[in-house]
């Protein structure tokens, strides 16, 4: 089968308070693929994602999504964003969880004009989807952190979207909670064909259970995630030469994606 | 004694100049209120303060130059919601320090007009404090338009303002133009406080802007309840502040603010008894 593009970068140079943050990034990520995003602190991860929006200006090349430059896109609505720390809000916010996942249903064609009943159908559907419907009046502001995090999964998913673009969205997550969420996302990327891009530091959650793994530290590298690939050798050149990471295939709990 | 009461507050909605206040009022807590919630969830609620206390200026101006002062006071409301942003925006002062310029320079240009003019006395004794009983059908149309266009906003674009408030950097990549937005938010800041000069003054705006949304974000509802709730308390406040000030010749701001803070009190104890008891 053909492999449809989604998101390409061509020899992308990003400036950040004139700091050349990415350099020469060049990869593809393809429809259906499920990408761990990794790299040390300040190695320009968030960068990268800001550069996907259109909110830093390249310095040289070229992002396109969906086959259209970027400068141009428009389709929004194909993609859907969690901000990293999105479950840390501000807890007296005064939002129900239906509120808060309705919002997601916002997109440029629908600017001043009231939510449909169809976008309240979705807003119900994504909740049962992930398991919340029983507390979608609830305030957002009591919920636990896995209800949180479905709760943003939903008010992402409520856009029907194509890409699905999560920054560290796991900080201040147990170990159980941290095996539920991906095993989540998981299922969405297998069952709806959602991509999925994920910042994250947990190298052996992207291992166990993600396609592609991107290695940012200013320069960028992707590689495919196979049992075959030893994944240090692409974790190297995003940490350094001196990094060494132990991955046990059985901490995938049979899990790993290829099984 | 109740119906002394009630027979002195029929007579006085025989009067025009009582029915203007009432309308007046009412529009004024309905603008205010929805600003106010905002403001307090996007945690800016002495903007309000800043750029009331910087339209001073702006009504000395309209005094000595015999303009309408709830004109010139917007003008110079607007010039201050524009300072505020550029010195942000050009990371020239973070957003406190921003407001305590423009409020410093606004009222100490009010200051130095007054002292020009020789004083104006009790005019601009009624702008500083309020005077929503004197209000006119110049003031009142002013009013109108101006609260009209700030519920009419509201009504329009206010899930693309929640979005915003809750997460910027989310609504951004959902396609939600946020400047514009947040300029909109903004100059309505400047037309709503122009517009509740007359009811409660400059001194006080901040009251009636703050108090209504937080004691309603006491009760804890969802964010259509807590706006219809801050928009009953809102409007509560200002009527009870007009009929009580008119029947006892209180001043109508005092009682506006008092009656606020004692909605907000009975709120407050409500939260500590349903909440943490």
């Amino acid at each position: 089968m053909k492999e449809s593009p989604v998101l390409e970068f061509s020899h992308v140079d990003v400036m950040r308070l004139k700091d050349l943050v990415i350099q020469d990034a060049t990869f593809t990520i393809n429809k259906g693929d499920y990408v761990g995003i990794v790299g040390p602190n300040g190695g320009g991860k968030t960068t990268l994602l800001l550069a996907i929006f259109g909110f830093l200006p390249l310095k040289n090349g070229s992002i396109r999504l969906f086959s259209k430059n970027i400068q141009t896109f428009s389709e929004w609505d194909r993609i859907a964003y969690i901000p990293q720390g999105a479950i840390h809000f501000d807890t007296h916010f005064p939002l129900t969880v239906a509120e808060l996942v309705s919002l997601g249903r916002i997109t440029r064609t629908n600017i001043g004009k009231s939510l449909r009943k169809t976008d309240w159908s979705a807003v119900r559907e994504c909740l049962t989807l992930m398991g919340i419907d029983d507390i979608a009046e609830k305030r957002i502001g009591s919920l636990s952190g896995g209800q949180k995090q479905r709760m943003f999964i939903a008010k992402a998913l409520v856009r029907n979207p194509e890409i699905l673009i999560l920054d560290e969205p796991v900080t201040g997550i147990d170990a159980t909670g941290l095996e539920s969420f991906y095993k989540l996302l998981s299922d969405l990327n297998l069952r709806k064909n959602i991509t999925i891009l994920i910042v994250s530091h947990d190298l052996s959650s992207v291992f166990c259970r993600m396609t592609k793994i991107l290695c940012v530290n200013k320069n960028v590298y992707m590689s495919d995630i196979t049992k075959e690939i030893d994944p240090n050798v692409a974790l190297k050149k995003a940490y350094g030469e001196h990094f060494h990471f132990v991955f046990h295939e059985h901490e995938c709990k049979g899990d790993f994606h290829h099984d | 004694m109740i119906d002394s009461l009630i027979h002195d507050i029929a007579s006085l909605l025989g009067y025009q100049f009582f029915q203007y206040a009432v309308i007046g009022g009412v529009i004024s807590a309905l603008a205010t209120s929805w600003i106010g919630l905002f403001l307090i969830l996007r945690r800016e609620s002495m903007i309000s303060d800043g750029i009331a206390h910087t339209a001073f200026g702006g009504i000395a101006l309209g005094l000595l130059l015999k303009i309408n002062p709830l004109i010139t006071a917007l003008i110079v409301s607007i010039i201050a919601v524009l300072g505020i942003s550029y010195m942000r925006k050009k990371e020239l002062a973070k957003s406190d320090a921003a407001i305590a310029v423009m409020l410093a320079l606004g009222f100490s240009s009010g200051l130095i007009i007054i002292s020009i003019a020789g004083g104006f006395n009790v005019e601009i004794f009624s702008y500083l404090f309020g005077s929503i009983l004197t209000i006119d059908q110049t003031d009142l149309l002013i009013v109108s338009v101006l609260g009209f266009a700030s519920i009419c906003f509201f009504g329009v674009f206010y899930k693309e303002l929640l979005s915003i408030t809750f997460d910027e950097e989310s609504a951004k990549v959902t396609g939600i133009p946020v400047m514009y937005f947040t300029f909109s938010f903004n100059l309505l800041v400047a037309f709503t406080i122009a517009l509740s000069i007359k009811v409660i003054g400059v001194i006080l705006v901040v009251a009636l802007m703050v108090l209504p949304g937080l004691a309603a974000l006491q009760l804890r509802r969802s964010f259509r309840g807590t706006m219809i709730v801050t928009v009953c308390f809102s409007i509560l406040s200002v009527i009870i502040g007009i009929f009580f000030s008119a029947v006892y010749n209180v001043a109508t701001s005092g009682v506006i603010v008092f009656t606020a803070a004692g909605i907000f009190l009975c709120a407050a104890v409500y939260h500590k008894v349903r909440y943490t008891a």
